[in-house]
């Protein structure tokens, strides 16, 4: 049997694919491959429907691009996707060729199926089941599949969220239907306030100064707020329902227990709406000095999966950020003959005009610098009510930097204005110089989904180079989905003729070549998965002319072992000789053939698109396997059936009636 | 079968096929799509009701887009091309949508940069170009055995060159005929094409190599003969089932593979053609230096 060790090589390899395959996930050596797709292949875009986005990279001065810029888009970039949470996406560097630097990046996002809302409640108060009950039961989505992700946030899976729909005039019909689920979530899990106040602060007594003790206010001015008053100060605001308790043994302390508090609604364009937690907290500072307070249980995060508008701007926005002193315009008049307030404002305009009217301030660049950013990341202010901030955290050089600055606004009664990709966030002023390297942004329009889309930018770096946007394509998961699946079926019945063909044709190296092609088929596939190919439609071209060479190499050699047994051979001789035959054009086609994905593969990182790469690794790879399938799998199994029964009868080798071979030899 | 003979009416029709391509390429050329010319396309899926061609283009012109072609695909699908929609422009177009049918979902959308489309034509023709190179050198190479191997590497890229021009030609006329559009697929269409014309080129020439090792003293133009006739039941073997598979992914397959489908089988049955009638005859014409296959030679009366 040794002859036939090439046929045990191949039947090993068509076993090991078999299993390849029909595990969905493969770990090999900490390589993971495989996953939901059909048999666990890596599907491209236009099968899986996703994202493609190329943009061009366009330094400020106008000078080429280097590798160092664009090795830093790149991480930069990878960084962004990955801490967004999307999962499979890759980030590549395009353009340029073989020696020139590239200037384009592709960023690929593959597509889900169905929809995913990603929610937070500030602290694990609700459990990813209990969310998923309340989605089965209360929501009536019994599609939803709640997971918790490495942030605590909670995700929910659905197959479908319906969009807003609106009317012939562009009015809204009838809202996004997530939009009822987050106020009923909201109405369904409780926030939980503490407040504590303090008495004011009793100046300490001077030593000698007996006068101090007379200083301590009166009784009834210094009383904490009673449980009534509080409950007073939340029917003021119309939120009598608000359960407020007193904590035990503890006077000024209570505790509030109240649903439907919503602290991040946002208007129609998108504007954070000046909500009812600020009037709580309003209510409750006039009864009285609040020491502090605390919540937890509100939502803070609630972000609609799947948008790539967010991840657009979570990629294409520089992030640069930039704090700039603010030298406002002076309190008091330069010199004696000028009236001031200028321009004829009231004092009390002034107040406020001489920081915020760029007429009237100048401003100059600070020593902190962005690059001295140890991390940023998304939290809620101090505060009864949280509202969405980030937080900075300076290293060394930038916590010395931001105390130098803060101590100079503050000295010199200024701003310090922050800027994020030149648009100002907040110019706040400062008491006293800020220790501790510690500083936190809060915006107008911040709301609880863009705070963590900035601190995932300024966390990443800000880009060296500014991109744009040149090339976008999305494909619907559907859509991909509808492709691949009627791709195979056409694909399977075009195999199954074939094979049919071969059969009906050749008879016996018919089907052998049935054989072949069927193990030639899987082998294709099982290294598809394990190396991973990406299968995009244009793979799948590739796939098919592979194919077709894979049907020609075994056409050749039944071809030529006609010839020879026309020649008088015996049936194992005329294999042999057919196979030698045949094996030189099959040889030279496919080189050529190689040599052409070759070409293509080397000038495919030129083109905008993977569809040139797809094809030519696919090309390559499925024509090498053709090539080996020939040599070992269609020879060898010619060879091991003719030394069988099936040998004594060399008709059942010989294809169906053949007119070619009266006219062999020409009219010579 | 004398192949050889009746060389004159096949490389007439070869050469009156590829004239009519060049004239049309030259005159109505090729209705390139956005890969090329920069843009924006979107597919939509309209609900269970067919809204019409027409009522799409209203809206579109409503949206602001009077330049939007609008191509109905099948199963209540609409292919839109506009100029590039750049960040926003997508949002307007679906306001407009949505009001013809509320229901009608994005299925595709693909915007091109200016930038980009410039860089593909290049590149397409200059891959293009060095793979024929390269393989010119190899068959130069693998034919080293027979003298003027050169020859035949000419020859399989004069075939090659034959095959895309009679291709790209069917496709401008698809593009007048149904609007058939030139994009990225496309051109992983006509490099398969060159895959497999060569392939097939280099399989006919292998026989002629073999015969003309075992019988040198032969007639150059019998031996061209006899190896066609010998390698033509593997070529229609092989383009016959590769064309059955193309045929039932063309029957069975999506809309969307449909026109690079159209090529894959235009190209497979070219390059079947040109392998026997044009690459192998431009080796016989060379040999006999003459290149006009209409003029008689003495020589030709054999």
């Amino acid at each position: 049997m040794s002859r036939f060790r090439g046929l045990v090589l191949v039947a090993i390899l068509v076993f090991t694919s078999v299993v390849v395959l029909a595990i969905s996930e493969v770990s090999v050596l900490g390589l993971t491959r495989g996953g939901d797709s059909p048999l666990g292949l890596t599907l491209g875009l236009d099968l899986e429907g996703g994202t493609h986005l190329v943009y061009s990279v366009v330094p400020e001065d106008g000078r080429e691009p280097t590798r160092e810029d664009m090795e830093g888009v790149r991480n930069i970039i990878d960084k962004r996707i990955n801490e967004f949470g999307v999962s499979e996406a890759s980030v590549q560097l395009l353009g340029g060729g073989v020696d020139s630097v590239a200037d384009k990046v592709l960023v690929q996002i593959p597509g889900q199926t169905g929809a995913a809302i990603t929610l937070n409640f500030g602290a694990d108060t609700v459990s990813p089941e209990t969310m998923e009950e309340f989605f089965h039961n209360d929501l009536g989505r019994s599609d939803a599949e709640v997971t918790q992700n490495e942030n605590g946030s909670l995700v929910v899976q659905l197959d479908e969220i319906k969009g807003e729909v609106l009317d012939a005039v562009g009015n809204v019909v009838s809202p996004n239907e997530s939009d009822a689920w987050r106020e009923a979530i909201i109405a369904q899990y409780p926030v939980a306030l503490q407040v504590g106040y303090i008495l004011p602060q009793i100046a300490p007594p001077v030593i000698g100064d007996d006068t101090a003790v007379d200083a301590v206010p009166t009784e009834d001015v210094v009383t904490l707020p009673t449980l009534e008053e509080v409950k007073g100060a939340f029917a003021s605001i119309g939120r009598s329902d608000a359960d407020v308790a007193q904590v035990d043994g503890a006077e000024g302390l209570f505790s509030i227990l109240m649903y439907g508090l919503d602290i991040s609604s946002t208007d129609e364009d998108g504007n954070l709406i000046q909500a009812e937690d600020k009037r709580i907290l309003d209510a409750l500072r006039e009864l009285g000095d609040i020491q502090f307070t605390s919540s937890q249980g509100t939502l803070t995060q609630w972000t609609l999966g799947g948008g790539v508008q967010e991840a657009k701007s979570l990629i294409q926005n520089t992030a640069q950020l930039d704090f700039r002193y603010r030298e406002c315009g002076d309190v008091l008049a330069p010199s004696d003959d000028i009236p001031w307030p200028p321009d004829g404002l009231s004092l009390d305009e002034w107040a406020i005009e001489r920081c915020s009217n760029p007429a009237y301030f100048s401003e100059t660049a600070t020593e902190i610098n962005a690059a001295d950013l140890d991390d940023a990341f998304p939290s809620v202010s101090q505060g009864a009510i949280p509202r969405p901030i980030v937080t900075l955290v300076f290293n060394e050089d930038g916590g010395d930097a931001f105390f130098k600055a803060t101590d100079r606004v503050a000295r010199q009664n200024d701003r310090l204005a922050i800027y994020l990709d030149g648009v100002e966030l907040v110019a706040p002023s400062a008491q006293a110089g800020i220790t501790g390297g510690r500083a936190i942004i809060e915006g107008g329009d911040f709301t609880s989904e863009s705070v963590r889309t900035i601190a995932i930018q300024l966390r990443s770096g800000a880009l060296p180079v500014e991109l744009e946007l040149v090339q976008e394509r999305n494909v619907d998961a559907v859509l991909g989905k509808d492709s691949l699946q009627k791709s195979l079926i056409a694909g399977g019945i075009g195999l199954i003729l074939l094979l049919i063909f071969m059969i009906a044709y050749y008879k016996i190296p018919g089907l052998v070549a049935a054989i072949a092609l069927v193990a030639y088929t899987i082998m294709l596939l099982g290294i598809f998965k394990m190396i991973p190919v990406t299968l995009t439609l244009s793979g799948a071209a590739a796939v098919i002319l592979s194919l077709g060479f894979a049907v020609d190499a075994n056409v050749l050699i039944a071809e030529r072992t006609k010839e020879e047994l026309r020649s008088g051979r015996s049936l194992l001789a005329a294999i042999t000789a057919g196979f030698d035959r045949a094996w030189p054009s099959i040889r030279d086609g496919n080189m050529s053939t190689i040599i052409v994905a070759i070409v293509l593969f080397w000038f495919g990182d030129r083109f905008s698109t993977s569809v040139m790469q797809g094809f030519a690794l696919t090309l390559a790879i499925g024509v090498l396997l053709s090539m080996f399938t020939a040599f070992f799998a269609s020879r060898l199994l010619l060879r091991l059936l003719a030394s069988t029964s099936l040998g004594n009868k060399p008709n059942l080798f010989v294809p169906v009636r053949d007119k070619s071979d009266s006219a062999t030899g020409g009219n010579s | 079968m004398d192949f050889v003979a009746k060389r004159r009416i096949f490389l007439t029709i070869s050469i009156v096929l590829a004239t009519l391509s060049v004239v049309i390429l030259g005159t109505s050329g090729l209705n390139l799509g956005i890969d090329f010319t920069s843009g924006s396309t979107v597919t939509y899926q309209f609900t269970d009701k067919d809204p019409g061609a027409e009522t799409i283009t209203d809206a579109l012109v409503a949206s602001g887009h009077p330049e939007a072609i609008v191509q109905a695909i099948g199963d209540n699908q609409y292919f839109i091309r506009t100029d590039d929609l750049g960040v926003s422009g997508l949002d307007d177009v679906n306001v407009e949508v949505l009001k013809v049918d509320q229901g009608a979902r994005v299925l595709d959308t693909s915007t091109v940069g200016a930038s980009v489309a410039e860089d593909t034509v290049s590149n397409a023709i200059t891959a293009v170009v060095i793979a024929a190179i390269f393989v010119m050198l190899y068959i130069m190479y693998a034919f080293r055995s027979v003298p003027n191997s050169y020859k035949y590497a000419f020859a399989a890229v004069v075939a090659l060159a034959h095959d895309v021009l009679i291709v790209l030609g069917a496709f401008a006329v698809m593009g007048i005929a149904i609007n058939a559009e030139v994009n990225a697929i496309f051109i992983v269409g006509i490099l398969t094409v060159i895959g497999y014309s060569v392939n097939d080129t280099i399989v006919i020439f292998d026989r002629i190599r073999e015969n003309v090792t075992l019988a040198p003293g032969r007639e150059f133009r019998t031996t061209v003969n006899i190896s066609i006739n010998e390698s033509v039941t593997r070529s229609l073997g092989t383009s016959i089932t590769t064309t059955t598979v193309i045929l039932a992914m063309l029957l069975f397959g999506g809309a969307s593979l449909r026109d690079f489908l159209i090529v894959l089988l235009a190209g497979v049955m070219i390059g079947t053609y040109s392998s026997i009638f044009v690459a192998a005859q431009v080796l016989v014409l060379w040999e006999r230096r003459s290149f006009l296959p209409w003029r008689k030679t003495a020589a030709t009366n054999s």
